[in-house]
């Protein structure tokens, strides 16, 4: 299984990218949730343990050939799509949603795995079909994407179940999907909007996208996250007001700082500069793994390889652009950044199967 | 395995891909640029609003002190409790807690919350201007809880002022700024109090102090976390008034023990112009608006018939009845019209242009054949009446002038209004008529138009004691400007004529009977100090005519009884005026006032034990430290020498 030679294979850079970011949130989430009135929190503290933990993971799926995880890519979709059942039924309710499965302390948060199954399950489907995508296997696929996405939006956690999306979308992009089917499917979502504003969208969620288009209409609601983060992120300035010399995250006038707003505050304690190195890591770690991708050595690790990146890109992009107060403020956070072990862990383990196929591209 | 074909549509797209998100990272990387770069300056002070909160430290006022050092008016603290609505999720809800944490009707706070909903939601919003303990007490308690995190109690410099209502029009009061006053004065902002009337008024500039302010990081809830720098405030300056304590307390014990009278009152030292008491009655408690006047004491304020706003010492125009003979006398000893030998037969009455005319005494009496000296002992109308008609109503109106009465005295107060000595050319101006000669006749006496302010009547008895000098009456003595008592330049005369010594002489002989000899003014008498002074009492009905008839009791219809006075008769120290409302005769009710402030002048210079007038109600009892004799809170040392001594 693990050959000598692979360990030459392996995309350091890729590695050292990945672990900065994650260290840049270390030392972000340390700095919001530290509250002198209260002793040092151990939050951040939780986070490295998640990233060992995510750190495993990513060994262990970077240990076995990809293709091992392809072929039984069915079985831990079936085993994802019953954990997320399970979690509507038994879950843990926190924050007024069923998210987490308890185990022994540890919450486990199956929707966020989802998005590395989908991917598995995918890019076996479309890497395995063969001659011209038809009809057929885009339908299959789009079937087996939105199962898990009626699952985790019935959490209801509508956030990271749009997050699967993109993972269909890319991967059945580089399958050589025809535009003109891309183009009827931007159509119906233009004509579906609407009527998932009237009849699909909860009152909360229509009122985040009224109040992001004018904020000030429910400054103290709604909109207020909206204001705050735009104030957090321009207060900055060029070199930011220092580490834990924010304002805005220190005196708790943007919530969940160290979570959904990890960025804002980056922005804010860091200035331009930090937001600089952080964008830069960012698409560093993005154009690496789509050049994984042109060098995988089949279809298969090619699609994988979008599938994980879609998702994670989807999400780095969305947050960063609400934590500038310039999206409809969703709960999702940023991945390898924000502070939550289930992210963290499901991120790294994703990444390991990215590392995996560009390292085995002269395997056979 | 892919085909070439297939491996270069996969490659092209994923380079598809690669550009896009390039530029979304881009686009990502302009859009932080503008809101951190371009738009920094916006967003910072965003963020300082957000977390921080500059509180207003509020500059106590100037302290008043009187001619000898002692403390008249000083600061305490109070407690005020707001709400700053910045961070309120819930108002109706704080609304609701605090009334019933502060024990006060919930309608109540709801509407002082709606009259200042429009202003700056960071400003903080008065609920209780002037807290007791037990509601600061609660307040805070509920604050630590995080029940009513958007509720402040702030100590406030709070204007305290003797409890008896001492000299009350004198000092003024205190209030917020109206937008009026705000628009015209760019050194005052909306929020700031500021004197509104009397002292408190005129030297506003003075008193007022700079406000300090310090700033503090809140955070999201609004608790504060730290100080960030904090300016402290200056105390206004302090100002030495030319009041003196006791002989301000000995006119309004004057008034107490007389019975509930109303009326004026003015002590002046007749050279300087310095004013040495000052008081209308009945007074307001300025205390009351010095943590702001609810709406009720300041509606009882306004309706009340007695009008305890009124200043009546320089607001108060009443017609001057017999004070006015001296003008008559001055002006034709002055325009050689007579000597003060010339005598005047008086059977009791006498006719001019057809009509008859009394004179002073009961039953129509007569003083028989007198000279001006006993004119004046007598008060004599038929022998005024007589000159008066020989000098003419313009040489009247021109020494009446020049002695102070009908023109404003220039008194440092705020609103004073201008008496009446009336002339030809005024009731031209008025009502289109001619002169009548007849018109003359009651002018003599100080009836007819003559109305006149006791403030004036002051300056008149002055400028007679003093030879000719029409002083301006002035309260200010001395001012600190923060590095010592620096005296305040008195303020010039009004005018200054020489009178003819037999003119004074005969004015003084007249007066100094009035008092001493059978005159009006016996009861003023004190042994050894030749008080001089002269009565006046003037008709209330004939003037106020069918509105007397209605509605109001015998005492409302009473004349209105005068007091003008100086002492002693040569080289005069003090000169002065009481006016007492319906008070009937002048030497019967304003006459005693006057000798007991006098007796009170006399033996403070001479160092014995002040008089005690008998007859003075029972004060309330005290609930707060009175303003009494040396507070000890400056040493007299620090004061001018010449306001030590007088």
């Amino acid at each position: 299984m693990f050959e000598r030679r692979l360990y030459f294979h392996i995309d350091w850079w890729l590695v050292i990218a990945i672990a900065a970011l994650c260290a840049l949130g270390v030392v972000m989430i340390n700095s919001t949730t530290a509250d002198p009135t209260r002793g040092s929190s151990r939050l951040f503290v939780t986070q490295i343990y998640a990233i060992l933990l995510g750190l495993g993971a990513l060994v262990f799926t970077l240990s076995f050939d990809y293709r091992t995880f392809t072929d039984k890519s069915h079985l831990i979709y079936l085993g994802l799509c019953l954990a997320l059942v399970y979690v509507i039924f038994f879950g843990d309710v926190q924050m007024g949603a069923r998210r987490w499965i308890s185990l022994r302390g540890f919450n486990l948060q199956p929707s966020e795995f989802a998005k590395a199954g989908v991917a598995l399950v995918l890019a076996k489907l479309f890497g395995e079909s063969r001659g011209a995508l038809g009809w057929p296997t885009l339908a299959i696929g789009g079937a087996l994407t939105a199962i898990p996405i009626l699952l985790i939006a019935r959490e209801p956690d509508l956030g990271t179940a749009v997050t699967l999306l993109p993972v269909f979308l890319a991967v059945a992009y580089l399958a050589g999907m025809r535009m003109r089917i891309l183009g009827i499917m931007a159509l119906c979502l233009v004509v579906a909007a609407p009527i998932a504003w009237k009849f699909a969208l909860k009152d909360y969620q229509k009122s985040r996208i009224s109040t992001f288009i004018d904020p000030t209409q429910d400054a103290k609601g709604a909109g207020y996250q909206q204001i705050q983060a735009r104030i957090t992120v321009g207060s900055g300035g060029l070199t930011g007001k220092g580490f834990k010399q924010g304002t805005q995250g220190q005196l708790r006038f943007l919530p969940v700082a160290h979570n959904d707003f990890i960025f804002s505050v980056l922005a804010e304690e860091q200035g331009f500069l930090g937001v600089l190195v952080a964008l830069g890591l960012y698409l560093f770690v993005i154009v690496r793994t789509l050049e994984a991708a042109r060098l995988a050595k089949d279809r298969l690790g090619s699609y994988l390889v979008l599938g994980v990146l879609a998702s994670f890109t989807f999400q780095v992009v969305y947050n960063i652009t609400m934590s500038a107060g310039l999206a409809p403020v969703k709960g999702l956070t940023l991945p390898l950044m924000s502070y939550g072990g289930s992210s963290m862990i499901a991120t790294l383990a994703a990444f390991g199967l990215v590392l995996n196929v560009r390292m085995r591209r002269f395997t056979n | 395995m892919a085909s070439p074909q297939d491996r270069r549509q996969a490659g092209f797209r994923l380079s598809v891909l690669q550009y896009l998100l390039t530029v979304a990272f881009s686009v990502l990387a302009v859009s932080f640029w503008i809101l951190q770069v371009v738009q920094h300056d916006k967003f910072e002070e965003m963020a300082a609003n957000n977390h921080q909160r500059t509180l207003a430290l509020r500059a106590p006022r100037g302290v008043l002190f009187d001619r000898d050092g002692r403390v008249l008016v000083e600061n305490r603290h109070s407690y005020s409790i707001s709400i700053v609505r910045e961070h309120t999720k819930d108002l109706g809800r704080t609304v609701r807690l605090m009334a019933s944490v502060l024990e006060i009707p919930e309608a109540r706070v709801r509407d002082i919350v709606d009259r200042h909903r429009r202003e700056p939601s960071y400003r903080p919003i008065v609920i209780v201007p002037d807290a007791t303990l037990a509601q600061v007490a609660a307040v805070t308690a509920r604050r630590l809880d995080f029940e009513l995190p958007d509720v402040v109690v702030e100590e406030v410099p709070t204007r305290r002022y003797p409890v008896d209502a001492l000299a009350a029009h004198l000092f003024g009061y205190v209030g917020e700024v109206s937008d009026a006053q705000v628009a015209g004065d760019t050194d005052l902002k909306s929020g700031d109090i500021v004197g509104q009337s009397g002292i408190e008024r005129v030297y506003n500039n003075l008193l007022m102090g700079e406000d300090g302010a310090r700033r503090v990081v809140v955070n999201s809830v609004g608790r504060e976390i730290r100080t960030i720098d904090e300016i402290p405030p200056t105390e206004g300056r302090r100002l030495q008034l030319t009041i003196d304590y006791d002989l301000q307390k000995a006119i309004e014990d004057g008034f107490r023990a007389s019975g509930g009278y109303n009326g004026a009152a003015v002590l002046m030292d007749p050279n300087s112009g310095e004013v040495l008491a000052f008081a209308s009655v009945p007074a307001y408690d300025p205390n009351a608006f010095a943590a702001g006047i609810d709406r009720a004491t300041w509606a009882s304020l306004n309706t009340d018939e007695s009008r305890p706003l009124q200043d009546r010492v320089i607001q108060g125009r009443y017609p001057a009845g017999s004070t006015f003979k001296m003008a008559v006398a001055t002006a034709a000893l002055e325009e050689g019209t007579v000597t003060s030998d010339f005598k005047v037969y008086c059977p009791g009455h006498a006719t001019f242009f057809g009509r008859s005319f009394q004179c002073s005494l009961p039953n129509g009496r007569g003083h028989g054949l007198i000279d001006m000296r006993e004119a004046i002992e007598h008060s004599c109308n038929v022998y005024f009446y007589t000159v008066g008609n020989m000098v003419g109503i313009d040489k009247i109106h021109k020494w009446a002038t020049l002695l102070g009465l009908g023109e404003k005295t220039g008194i440092d107060l705020p609103n004073e209004v201008q008496g009446l000595v009336p002339s030809p050319g005024w009731k031209r101006e008025r009502f289109h008529e001619k002169w009548y000669a007849g018109e003359t006749i009651s002018v003599s006496i100080g009836q007819g138009a003559v109305s006149l302010t006791p403030i004036s009547e002051a300056v008149y008895i002055s400028t007679m004691a003093n030879g000719g000098t029409r002083v301006t009456p002035h309260l200010l003595k001395a001012v600190d400007e923060g590095s010592g008592w620096r005296a305040a330049p008195p303020p010039p005369p009004r005018s200054v004529v020489q009178l003819k010594p037999e003119t004074l002489q005969a004015l003084r002989d007249g007066m100094w009977r009035v008092v001493n000899a059978a005159g009006t003014g016996r009861n003023a008498r004190l042994a050894g100090y030749d008080v001089s002074g002269k009565t006046g009492t003037a008709q209330v009905i004939s003037l106020e005519g069918g509105r007397a008839a209605k509605g109001k009791s015998n005492r409302d219809l009473r004349d209105n009884g005068w007091f003008v006075f100086f002492a002693p008769r040569d080289n005069p120290q003090i000169a002065g005026v009481v006016f007492v409302e319906h008070g009937g005769h002048g030497g019967t009710t304003a006459a005693p006032i006057a000798k007991h402030a006098l007796e009170t002048f006399f033996s403070k210079r001479e160092g014995r034990p002040l008089p005690v007038i008998k007859g003075l109600p029972a004060l309330p009892a005290d609930n707060d430290e009175p303003i009494g004799p040396p507070s000890g809170l400056e040493g007299p040392s620090e004061l001018p020498a010449a306001g030590l001594t007088n």
